[in-house]
């Protein structure tokens, strides 16, 4: 590192404490105790009010249900991203079928394949614990997908991508979850119409608990659905990332240097 | 107890800024990575003190664990050391 960095550093960490010092001296950002009007109404009415969603986590019941469309064109957007990066790096199919390359390393070390193995499962637990619980608890389908797709992350880098794909995960699997997940989704924000009431409306058309536990109605399913296609499509990605070069050059045509 | 958590917000916050000062000057890329997930950890403890768990759980998974794998991918498609002309 060089000094002229560190120097930078210092003088842009004490620029910042100066600012701040400035700031808070003139009072610019005076402390407030109220909750904005809006804030107000998602607070009284997500679990209890007349316009409730049935669901203690605020956030969840934005998200899923009082700005319920948003949430989708985000899922969309996200839906078109791995699409781009999957035809992006395609392979033909014949340079797919011949998946094992002849001299796949042995992978790392035993101690990090056997972290890898206990840490993945307990991965797993969690991601689907924020994931079930998103209506209930911070959390939600997103997050618990982005932290399940960690796993297939651990797994290629400790083992490698052809163990994963041994193991059955392959890309046209995770694609096929994917869909299923996304086709899950329109028909629960679909389904509303049969019953004459508006896209993606929760109460009342979905039951607000099953069996005595609280499910929120359509949150927990939309909650399922996204941790399954977030999930599914970063494993996607990522089984095409960790292709070899080698297979790309073949693909390429490119000459050995 | 307010004071305490603004302190702790304070230093995390000048903690990403430095990190992510350097994640931009330095010339290996590997390292740049490294520098760029401490800084996405410092700014996960200001997203706690914020409360805002429902972004910290997407946020730690995504800059730490994806985002970084991602770069490592795309780095050892290409060259360590950034060449500045």
């Amino acid at each position: 590192m060089k000094k002229v960095h560190a120097v930078t550093a210092c003088i842009i960490v004490l620029f910042v404490i100066l600012l701040s010092f400035v700031l808070t001296s003139l009072n610019m950002a005076p402390e407030t105790e109220e909750v904005r009007t809006l804030g107000k109404f998602f607070l009284e009415n997500s679990y209890f009010g007349d316009y409730s969603a049935m669901s203690p986590e605020v956030v969840t019941s934005i998200l899923w249900d009082y700005r319920g469309l948003d949430t989708i064109y985000e899922t969309s957007v996200f839906f078109l991203a791995i699409i781009s990066s999957l035809a992006l790096f395609r392979l033909g199919n014949t340079i797919e079928s011949e998946k094992h390359s002849e001299d796949s390393g042995p992978g790392l070390s035993f101690i990090v394949k056997g972290i890898v193995k206990l840490v993945s499962v307990m991965i797993i637990a969690v991601s689907a614990s924020i994931a079930l619980h998103g209506h209930l608890t911070p959390g939600g389908g997103f997050q618990g997908g982005s932290a399940l797709a960690v796993v297939p992350l651990l797994v290629i880098v400790a083992f490698s991508k052809f163990a994963l794909e041994d193991l059955g995960f392959t890309k046209d699997r995770a694609m096929v979850v994917r869909s299923l997940s996304l086709v899950g989704i329109a028909l629960v924000a679909l389904f509303p119409l049969l019953y004459g009431a508006y896209i993606m409306q929760n109460q009342p058309i979905f039951p607000a608990r099953i069996g005595g536990q609280l499910t929120s109605g359509s949150l927990i399913l939309y909650n399922i659905f996204e941790y399954f296609a977030v999930g599914a499509g970063f494993t996607a990605v990522f089984l095409l990332l960790a292709t070899p070069e080698k297979i790309f050059k073949k693909l390429l045509g490119v000459k050995k240097e | 107890m307010i004071f305490l958590h603004l302190i702790v917000l304070a230093i995390s916050a000048v903690l990403g800024l430095v990190f992510a000062y350097f994640a931009i000057v330095e010339e290996d890329l590997l390292k740049a990575v490294i520098y760029s997930a401490g800084q996405a950890v410092a700014y996960a403890i200001a997203f706690y003190i914020l409360m805002a768990p429902d972004v910290l759980l997407a946020y730690i998974a995504i800059a730490v664990g994806i985002y970084t794998a991602l770069l490592i991918f795309v780095i050892s498609k290409t060259e360590r050391r950034e060449v500045i002309s």
